[in-house]
């Protein structure tokens, strides 16, 4: 089809596709007029039920639980395609030394990037676990937590350059850390079934209000989303970095992928 | 028995989830063939556990509450599985190829970490959580993850071609994504709740609304976009046709299905208090459902590349399965459950056929594989057989479903979707017989030229023994062929009703019982017409040849393999899906 066609096609449907689109948008409860039920029964039963301040930890861990559980295992899904993707083709040897662009010179990292990097890596690293073990107090939680200190991986590079993160970081490390917090978080489902409760039932004690150690089973589901989310991501930024890795051989299509 | 079988359910989903975690975490450790025994294990467990499931749901429906968020005050708090004896047997069903497509794929995917294991384990929960969920946002939840786990299986090979088709598969898919996520936005904005049996009573009350409407056609398109419906099936022939063997058995053989198989969950149950919706779905239903049975089988007739054929089969017999649903009856939803689970067994079968030629000829071109077939003959027989099921010899379950699906069409008076049905398996019946004909008894004239293949080379690795791979096949086909039909016939009349959340009507009607054989005679004359055109007297060939030269032409045109003409039909097809919901 020809791009005329195409665009025609395209408003030949938004002429039946925008007076339908206005009659919903028309129907629909106005903006702020309703909290809707389910949400307020959320509201006033959850702080008393689960000892949780973070109403969104109490419905991603608990209330919900089964759907983040889900949203888990999608991001290891996704991870592990991107790793086949890039890994597949480029082979996974590790000798390698960073692509340089012929004709580009090679600036020496400066102290100021090295010192920066050593001092604000390892804060970032704290400020990440901060935001994880306070999932049910404050804003955050493993998934964002995780993130963070998966960022202050990607300070290693800066600081150390290619070399010093690839002495620093294994792949199977990161497997064994994304695989083992998926686990974990799996395992929370199913522990509590031994008790004769229902899968990822809050059997554990659930602590004080407002206190670092609530929520009970919250806290060890946040830790394992933490491990997960921090190995993925770094499995991630890891694989895109080897995308700059020099080639040492011509690579051998098909080898790997079956 | 002391044990309460609900407490079973979660299992279904956390066992290929565990197996997944723990083969990621071990799998560089692990001896090679460990990851192949782990899956096969986990995938049987499902098989297991969903059937002992669905045989104490016979009676009623299991409900199972995560969390033990039980609804309180009735106000749905958690997420609910719910499982009838029909959802039960479809995920068992699906633990049951998976577990056949583990031992096809014994071995194939060397030295990768056990990539294709986790994916695959996670593609199976993703589905089983599919079947049984009862909750709006989870049923999204797992549709996400088939289609994440989806998208790097068909791209595995990492072939030009196969990225090109997990492009198209991902764009569309993810743009299916998104409309199931407005749908799902618009009916909590409306109804409050993410709980079926709680929207639907909402729905049930609230009367005729836009809302509900818009939510029904943008979760509708999402659904009709994953099982393949005309304008949104082009994603799938891209998508089978480079993705390995093994993930295309379960692609066509599953997850195709199962995007009906939620349709006809969410139709019946959520929206099912509706007259709006209610009123719409018959003619959209029947009619997308026609023109899908005829596009599909008249494509796949077109086809040389084995697995491209096979994938326009797909697409003609989900059109089939939509128009049973279409006739909202007992006899068509009961039809298409049925249908699902006897194509998916066939069509499994065909695939591994495919992927057999692929490890042992080298080459999937129905031209090139002229005659090369013969030394590999039991392969040949295998796809003789799942051909006839294809077109409708009448055994087995895939019959069944078919005739049930036609008696509900004919006791509604929908006889061009009837037609069409018929029409639509001799034509995929047709190009299958063609293929075995020519590949495995050298029928057809002589190729010359014609040989090369279009397409690229394509091969998969030979590193798996004749038996090993044609065993599961095998298996396939026979379950399709021993799965008792008076037992069937016997339990889906109370496994419809509680599939729909409707009382129970009498025994199901079968259609009218020449037309299976109609539709047998058809291919095998389809199939000998596409053999023997060359010795055919010119009175013959002629009109054909210039009837359907054109309209051919046009429709290869169509599938043109672009994204953005592939986007603008899907906004076609969505506002059909609103005009249709529009005119009730």
């Amino acid at each position: 089809m020809s791009p005329r066609i195409r665009v025609a096609l395209l408003a030949l449907s938004a002429l039946i596709l925008l007076p339908c689109a206005a009659q919903v948008i028309a129907g629909l409860p106005a903006f702020g007029s309703t909290i809707a039920q389910y949400g307020a029964r959320i509201n006033a039963i959850t702080p008393e039920a689960r000892h949780v301040a973070n109403m969104v930890s109490a419905i991603n861990f608990d209330l919900r639980g089964l759907d983040t559980l889900g949203e888990e295992f999608m991001l290891l899904a996704a991870i592990t395609g991107t790793v086949v993707l890039l890994r597949g083709r480029r082979g996974e040897g590790m000798t390698g030394r960073a692509m340089h662009r012929p004709g580009r010179a090679v600036i020496p990292r400066s102290e100021a990037t090295v010192l920066a990097c050593r001092i604000a890596g390892p804060l970032t690293a704290v400020f990440g676990l901060y935001v994880v073990v306070h999932a049910t107090v404050t804003p955050g939680g493993g998934f964002q937590g995780g993130v963070i200190l998966a960022s202050g991986t990607l300070l290693i590079y800066l600081g150390e350059g290619y070399t010093g993160w690839r002495d620093a970081i294994r792949s199977h490390w990161l497997d064994v850390l994304e695989g083992g917090g998926a686990l974990l978080f799996a395992l929370c489902g199913l522990v509590p079934m031994l008790t004769g409760a229902a899968f990822m039932q809050n059997v554990l004690p659930l602590g004080t209000f407002r206190d670092l150690f609530s929520g009970g089973l919250m806290l060890v589901e946040n830790l394992g989303v933490a491990m997960a989310v921090t190995g993925g991501f770094t499995q991630l930024f890891l694989e895109f970095m080897e995308e700059t890795r020099e080639a040492e051989e011509p690579d051998e299509p098909g080898e790997e992928s079956a | 028995m002391t044990f309460v079988p609900a407490t079973l359910l979660p299992l279904t989903v956390a066992i290929p989830m565990v197996f997944c975690a723990v083969l990621l975490a071990t799998a560089h450790l692990l001896p090679s063939r460990v990851p192949d025994i782990l899956a096969l294990l986990a995938a049987l467990a499902v098989a297991i556990l969903s059937a002992v499931i669905a045989v104490q749901a016979a009676d009623k429906p299991l409900v199972y509450w995560f969390g033990g968020w039980e609804p309180r005050d009735g106000v749905h708090l958690g997420i609910g599985f719910s499982v009838d004896a029909a959802s039960g047997w479809i995920a068992a069903f699906i633990g049951l190829l998976y577990a056949l497509t583990f031992v096809f794929a014994w071995g194939f995917f060397d030295r990768t970490h056990g990539h294709f294991h986790i994916l695959m384990l996670l593609f199976l929960a993703a589905m089983v959580g599919f079947c049984f969920t009862r909750d709006m946002f989870n049923l999204f939840v797992w549709f996400e993850v088939m289609s994440v786990a989806a998208f790097a299986l068909t791209a595995y090979h990492l072939a030009e071609s196969s990225l090109a088709g997990a492009i198209n598969f991902t764009v569309v898919n993810s743009l299916a994504g998104f409309l199931m996520l407005g749908g799902i936005g618009l009916i909590y904005a409306q109804t409050g709740t993410l709980d079926f049996d709680g929207i639907a009573a909402a729905v049930a009350q609230g009367g005729r609304s836009p809302v509900v409407a818009g939510a029904f056609c943008l979760v509708a398109a999402a659904l009709m976009i994953k099982g393949a419906i005309v304008p949104f099936q082009f994603w799938l022939a891209d998508a089978h046709a480079v993705a390995p063997s093994p993930v295309s058995v379960i692609f066509s053989g599953s997850m195709v299905s199962l995007g009906l198989f939620g349709l006809a969950k969410v139709s019946a149950v959520v929206f099912g208090g509706s007259d709006q919706v209610q009123g719409a779905l018959p003619a959209l239903l029947i009619g997308l459902g026609s023109v899908t049975a005829l596009l599909g089988g008249w494509m796949a007739l077109l086809q040389r590349h084995l697995k491209r054929m096979l994938a326009f089969s797909t697409i003609s017999h989900a059109g089939i399965m939509l128009t049973g649903l279409g006739a909202l009856s007992a006899g068509g939803t009961g039809g298409m459950l049925v249908y699902v689970v006897g194509h998916g067994l066939v069509k499994g079968a065909l695939f591994m056929i495919a992927g057999i030629l692929l490890a042992t000829q080298a080459s999937i071109d129905e031209i090139a594989l002229r005659g090369l077939g013969r030394r590999i003959w039991p392969a040949g027989i295998a796809m003789a057989l799942a051909g006839f099921l294809l077109c409708g010899l009448p055994l087995g379950a895939l019959d069944q479903g078919t005739r049930l699906v036609q008696g509900a069409l004919s006791q509604q008076g929908h006889g061009i979707a009837l037609a069409a049905t018929a029409i639509g398996a001799a034509l995929t019946g047709a190009a299958v017989l063609r293929a075995a004909g020519r590949i495995f008894l050298g029928l057809g004239p002589d190729p010359g030229d014609e040989a090369g293949a279009p397409s690229a080379d394509e091969r998969e690795k030979a590193n798996r023994p004749l038996w090993l791979m044609l065993a599961p096949c095998c298996i396939l086909l026979a379950v399709d062929i021993v799965l008792p039909p008076d037992l069937i016939a016997h339990a889906l009349p109370r496994a419809v009703s509680a599939f729909t959340h409707r009382p129970e009507t009498g025994p199901l009607g079968e259609g009218p019982g020449w037309l299976p054989w109609f539709s047998v005679a058809a291919a095998l004359a389809g199939a000998g017409y596409g053999l023997f055109r060359k010795r055919l007297p010119p009175v013959l060939v002629r009109p054909v040849h210039v009837t359907q030269s054109a309209p051919t032409r046009a429709l290869e045109i169509l599938h043109s393999g672009l994204i953005g003409d592939y986007a603008a039909w899907l906004a076609v097809g969505v506002a059909v899906i609103a005009a249709v919901l529009a005119m009730v």
